[in-house]
């Protein structure tokens, strides 16, 4: 059998699949906007300052959020619940509130660095309170379980950096 | 035709080769700065007296802040590089596009993983899901590593770049969000804000990061310019492989008298 070697006419060419790349393309853009909307759009991922969560106490009692501000000289070791717990007053823009951290604090943690803690508001004082000289003894206490360090980005000489140190006109 | 292959052995010339040399010396430098001449990062907390600061994890930054910024120029090179394809449609954009993205994600991946492998003794943790600055990165990240996958695919090499081309000016709509998201959500990130843009540094720390800045823009032009001479040395290959398999078959019709026989039952 001869197999046809005759030159044929080159096959119809497709017409380009505009539709197919325009869903993808649109697919992609939907799943960055989700993910970024997500992000962005999740209440418990904000950082509240301090005097923000104490001022919006009532708003937020019900719910666990993560705040923002910079611990107070004058640390409490003791037990909540059970667990090992620190407490100490946390501090921003000249308001102060007692916090009771349950687990292991960070590496970084002590009085002076900021950080971000995550739990939710409780009514009472938590134990070893009368042992610190700044708190807050509203009747509130935050709980929380997870703490992150909020580094500045400031790597200057200490004269020039300790000077944005918020420090809520408390010496140590 | 010529084979590229076989009249040209390595990627490298004399001026890469020097390029290549000035770059490993660069960065033995900068790691002696890094991790030897600059102090620690350490201060007196005014309040209480004690040590605070980020001590020699800072040292890192020295790495990932310019990985960080070369990372915005490959990836903005390979948008404008796709850019520059779907307008003239020559393969020279499309593997200046294909070469900047790869070596972008090269320095995306170490971004992450210097950040990551920093957060862990400053931040406390090794990733924050959640965090804008850290997930619009990873979001870059995962986008051009689909660019990538894209480019593997079996497609016309033509409709191939098309769409990988679409991809990349797709992805890079994320890129200022990447880099102002410090300043739009400052309030949903631990990440600091830029240092430069407030000039809260100086002297040999200062020094350092410059130098950082250098060697890594020689690193990525260093390897940009071979995955170029790569890619464009593949795309010769290609018509080479094909002007040889039509030579061979013109050969073979040729030798066995087919071109005859086509001419009988025409």
């Amino acid at each position: 059998m001869t197999e046809d070697l005759t030159p044929q006419p080159s096959r119809p060419e497709r017409p380009p699949r505009r539709r197919g790349s325009v869903a993808v393309i649109v697919l992609v853009l939907a799943a960055l906007v989700a993910v970024l909307a997500v992000t962005l759009g999740d209440a418990t991922l904000v950082f509240y300052e301090v005097d923000e969560a104490v001022e919006q106490r009532t708003e937020l009692v019900s719910s666990r959020f993560r705040v923002v501000g910079t611990p107070l000289p004058g640390l409490v070791e003791t037990r909540l619940d059970g667990e090992a717990a620190v407490v100490f007053t946390f501090c921003a823009s000249g308001v102060f509130a007692d916090v009771a951290h349950v687990g292991d604090p960070a590496e970084l943690f002590q009085p002076g660095v900021p950080v971000v803690l995550q739990g939710s508001w409780q009514a009472g004082s938590p134990p070893g309170l009368a042992g610190l000289s700044t708190a807050a003894n509203d009747g509130w206490f935050l709980r929380t379980d997870h703490m992150v360090v909020k580094h500045d980005n400031d790597y200057r000489t200490d004269e020039e950096r300790t000077a944005d140190i918020d420090a809520c006109g408390v010496t140590g | 035709m010529t084979n590229p292959t076989s009249s040209v052995a390595t990627t490298g010339s004399p001026g890469s080769r020097a390029l290549g040399l000035a770059t490993l010396a660069g960065l033995v430098g900068l790691l002696v700065l890094a991790f030897v001449l600059t102090e620690p990062d350490v201060r007196i907390h005014p309040s209480t007296g004690q040590e605070i600061g980020q001590f020699d994890a800072v040292r890192l930054l020295y790495l990932h802040v310019p990985m960080a910024v070369i990372t915005y120029v490959a990836y903005s090179l390979a948008a404008f590089a796709s850019a520059g394809y779907l307008i003239k449609r020559t393969p020279w954009w499309d593997v200046t596009a294909h070469a900047a993205a790869e070596v972008g994600t090269v320095f995306c991946f170490l971004v992450l993983v210097t950040g990551s492998i920093w957060g862990r003794p400053v931040w406390n943790t090794w990733w924050e899901w959640g965090d804008v600055r850290l997930m619009t990165t990873l979001i870059l990240f995962l986008m051009f590593v689909g660019y990538l996958a894209l480019r593997r695919t079996a497609a016309d090499p033509r409709v191939q770049a098309r769409r990988a081309a679409v991809v990349a000016l797709v992805a890079i709509v994320d890129l200022p969000l990447v880099n102002r998201s410090v300043e739009w959500w400052e309030n949903r990130t631990l990440h600091q804000k830029s240092t430069l843009g407030e000039l809260k540094i100086e002297d040999l720390t200062l020094f350092t990061l410059m130098v950082g800045f250098l060697v890594f823009l020689m690193v990525f032009s260093w390897l940009l310019l071979h995955r170029f001479r790569v890619g464009w040395l593949t795309l010769a290959a290609g018509e080479h492989q094909v002007a040889a398999a039509i030579k061979e078959r013109r050969a073979e019709a040729d030798g066995s008298g087919v071109a005859s026989a086509v001419g009988e039952t025409s």
